[in-house]
């Protein structure tokens, strides 16, 4: 059993990589849950997906209880913390994008308020737009998160499922870079994680 | 092919958002005819269909309104055929007059409505409980749980219809519909054939209406005495606590049951309008204590309660009635632990922090024509001295304008409400009314107020922003599109009311809007813009993203004036540490925030 936070903003396509995972978890006979919420705005809204895998009814997460969080943006990783336990892993895509009621008043990104509040857990930072950029598309920077996710070992799914997910979600012509892209994703964070031990 | 996954073979399970299970159960149903106006979180029914119809045999159409696409689905009905509308819970009310009748007439082939509410509102103006509508109308309302729910129960739901010749309500919420689960397929029926007799029972003169009355009561009679409730509801666990619940309210309560460590008999409900009397009161009687754990209003909780009274049954029941729980806002396991904590007297706290991080509120897309309208309209008043506008806005993408800085929007509650409610401030306000409209909801409730506006003659500017597309609930068509269907031109609609003072101009060019809005505001009739330019999205989703351009800001020209992230607002930009950047990923490279009225100083050009 495990739940997963997504966090992002809209236009991410965070979407996708909710339904890689609950794909893959399907491949192997379990049962998968998932439920989205994106509010009014088609692009720049933000953004909450839930994925909850084994025998759960309840696709909404109960506060406290996520082993882990995706957050693809800053910002809104840090809106949802109270999703995560306490000993919840946060991945965290090096993503910041400017709520325009700050742009509009000429004040920065709140770096420094959001660097405090995720402290409190287990971080690993995926370089996922990074991994997306040399390989030169950048929509592939969630294929480099599933990657990461995969790598935490808390997924409890096997690679070969999340592959499998990966090509029955996706064109064939897309095949190739993005498990390119899982393959990044799943190096980095072990890499990091080293550093953080 | 897209949506493949819908057509497989019984036994199948797909990973289905409950939007999708909804189409497969179309499909397993034998479904002929079925019929929408786009509406979250309904949406994707339409989006799966549209591209699937032909493949599973269903007509399918987006009608212009939701009352349009009942009766476009009733008429099938009619003629022995299997027929589907579906809608968000606001669009109930639209198709409210068909509605109700319909329920009189009855159905020869099975004929389903469904209703996708949306409680705590993540896209709506309201929380409505349709159940309270079926219930009104005398439909069958049925409740799935999940998308295996939805699936079967569509499939149920035409079998009932047909028999008892009666329509049925199913009734999802954003918690089904858009939640995604393994679902199994199931078999797929033949359809109907086509034989349409005339009868009395489908014209409702005086006559014939009152004979209907009968009928309605003598088919939900049938339904109470059915199969169907056996095979809908169900019930489980072994306490003299007593949960009745239904919808996605029940998802949560095993987990809640759990996270207090207390136990109970779980009474789900699946058939919740007309109710299966006696074996709901045959469990009521067994128990000690009552508790209603519903999405939405107390529905189950009133007619049991009242059921109740009738027989005498004095239990302690805890529920919306007797506000033990709130009636507003959706349900999740914290909350339904919360609520049965306090009956079952063990503690349980919901554990959030408060972290103060600045909002995010809903923006328009970079490079969306609404924006450029709404700078120029700003503008333009501006520079007529005209302050404090009375501006009415309507649904759809556009009502973002109320957000700052353009805050354009301050009065909106309902389809096509922005042009009723213009005519209603012109007969006594002061101020400049000044309003606006999209093209798809101009289409769908515009047009009855415009004709009224013109022929009562009252004076405002109304603004119909014309993207092409039903763009906030992800891209469908509109009476606009083609091919294959005919194209409508709203300015020849426009015109052919009779209004003269009929402008076109397009939002990126700003400076001929800019003059275009000031002669609309200075005209002493009523005057109609139509702001003319595709929704970004779409030109996104048709051009390589080699074709996209992007925009950037020259640091040595800018001179930091800050009208371009003030006034315009683009969501692509960004300040840091003062100085103003495009952020290149967003970036849609429309050009507009390029021109000299948002930067004075030519500092932002074409990223080479
Ligand atoms: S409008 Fe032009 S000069 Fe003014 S801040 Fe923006 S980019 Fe700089
Ligand atoms: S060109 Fe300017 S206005 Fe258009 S999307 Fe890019 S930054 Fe926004």
């Amino acid at each position: 059993m495990v739940s997963l936070v997504l966090a992002g903003v809209g236009g991410q396509g965070i979407i996708t990589v909710a339904n890689i995972v609950g794909k893959a978890a399907l491949i192997e006979g379990k049962n998968a849950l998932m439920t989205e919420l994106h509010g009014m705005a088609q692009r720049g809204g933000k953004i909450v997906v839930e994925v909850r895998i084994g025998d759960y009814k309840s696709a909404i997460i109960p506060a406290r209880s996520a082993d882990i969080m995706l957050a693809f943006e800053e910002l809104e990783g840090a809106r949802n913390l109270s999703k995560l336990k306490e000993s919840g892993v946060i991945l965290l895509n090096r993503r910041m994008i400017h709520p325009v009621s700050l742009t509009m008043k000429i004040q920065d990104y709140p770096e420094r308020i959001i660097a405090e509040a995720l402290s409190k857990y287990k971080t690993i930072n995926v370089e996922a737009d990074q991994i997306a950029m040399n390989l030169g598309n950048r929509r592939v920077a969630n294929t480099a998160m599933v990657g990461a996710t995969f790598s935490t070992g808390l997924l409890n799914l096997r690679e070969e499922s999340l592959i499998t997910a990966i090509k029955e979600s996706l064109p064939e012509k897309h095949w190739d870079i993005n498990t390119k892209a899982f393959e990044q994703g799943k190096i980095l964070p072990a890499f990091e994680t080293a550093k953080v031990a | 092919m897209e949506y493949d996954l819908l057509l497989g073979s019984e036994g199948k399970i797909e990973f289905l958002l409950g939007n999708e299970a909804v189409v497969r159960g179309l499909y397993e149903a034998g479904v002929s005819v079925a019929a929408a106006y786009p509406g979250t979180p309904s949406s994707e029914i339409g989006d799966v269909l549209y591209k699937l119809s032909d493949r599973i045999g269903i007509k399918f159409e987006f009608s212009t309104n939701e009352k349009v696409a009942l009766e476009v689905a009733s008429a099938a009905s009619a003629g022995g055929l299997r027929s589907f509308v579906f809608m968000k819970h606001v669009g109930l009310n639209v198709a409210m007059d068909s509605f109700v009748s319909l329920s009189g007439a009855g159905v020869k082939g099975g004929m389903v409505v469904f209703s996708a509410d949306d409680p705590s509102m993540h896209s709506s103006q309201n929380e409505q409980d349709n159940r309270f509508l079926g219930k009104f109308a005398r439909t069958i309302v049925i409740e799935p749980s999940s998308p295996q729910e939805l699936k079967d129960y569509i499939v149920h739901a035409f079998d009932i219809s047909e028999e008892v010749g009666h329509p049925v309500l199913i009734r999802s919420v954003t918690r089904i519909s858009h939640v995604r689960a393994p679902v199994r397929l199931g078999e797929v029926k033949k359809k109907n054939e086509w034989k349409y007799k005339k009868s009395a029972s489908l014209v409702l003169l005086p006559e014939n209406a009152y004979k209907a009355q009968m009928s309605i009561v003598n088919r939900l009679e049938k339904v109470r005495s059915s199969k169907y409730n056996a095979i809908l509801n169900s019930v489980y666990g072994d306490s003299s606590t007593l949960i009745i619940t239904s919808g996605a309210a029940y998802n949560y309560i095993d987990e809640a049951l759990q996270m207090l460590n207390v136990k109970a008999r779980i009474l789900k409900i699946g058939l919740s309008f007309p109710l299966d009397q006696e074996m709901i009161l045959g469990e009521v009687e067994k128990a000690e204590r009552v508790i209603f754990v519903e999405e939405g209003g107390p529905f189950l909780e009133e007619q049991v309660l009242s059921l109740c009274a009738i027989r005498s049954i004095n239990k302690k029941f805890y529920g919306k009635i007797n506000g033990s729980i709130s009636t507003s806002y959706e349900m999740d396991v914290d909350r339904v632990a919360g609520f049965l904590s306090e009956i079952y007297g063990m503690p349980f706290q919901t554990k959030t922090q408060n972290l103060n991080l600045p909002e995010r509120a809903p923006v328009l897309c970079p490079g969306c024509p609404h924006r450029a309208t709404y700078y120029v309209a700003k503008l333009a008043m501006k520079q007529r001295g005209i302050q404090n506008a009375i501006v009415p806005t309507d649904i759809g993408c556009y009502s973002l304008g109320y957000y700052e800085p353009y805050q354009l929007g301050d009065y909106c509650f309902s389809m096509g409400s922005s042009i009723g409610s213009s005519s209603g401030f012109t007969m006594e306000a002061k101020e400049r009314v000044v309003s606006f409209i999209g093209d798809s909801t101009f289409f769908h409730a515009g047009i009855p107020g415009l004709i009224n506006a013109y022929h009562n003659d009252h004076n405002f500017v109304l603004v119909i922003m014309d993207n092409y597309v039903t763009a906030m609930t992800g891209g469908q068509p509109t009476p606009e599109t083609t091919p294959p269907f005919k194209r409508v031109d709203i300015e020849s609609v426009v015109r052919g009311i009779g209004i003269k003072n009929v402008y076109s101009m397009d939002p990126y060019d700003l400076k001929n809007s800019l003059d275009t809005f000031k002669k609309a505001l200075d005209s002493n009739e009523l005057a109609v813009i139509i702001s003319k330019r595709e929704c970004a999205l779409e030109v996104d989703r048709k051009r390589a993203p080699s074709e996209a351009k992007v925009f950037q800001i020259n640091q040595d020209k800018c001179n930091l004036c800050y009208n371009c992230v003030k006034n315009f607002a683009c969501a692509a930009f960004y300040v840091d540490e003062g100085r103003v950047y495009i952020d290149p990923e967003l970036c849609d490279g429309c050009s507009v925030c390029s021109e000299p009225l948002v930067c004075p100083f030519n500092a932002i050009e074409v990223k080479p």
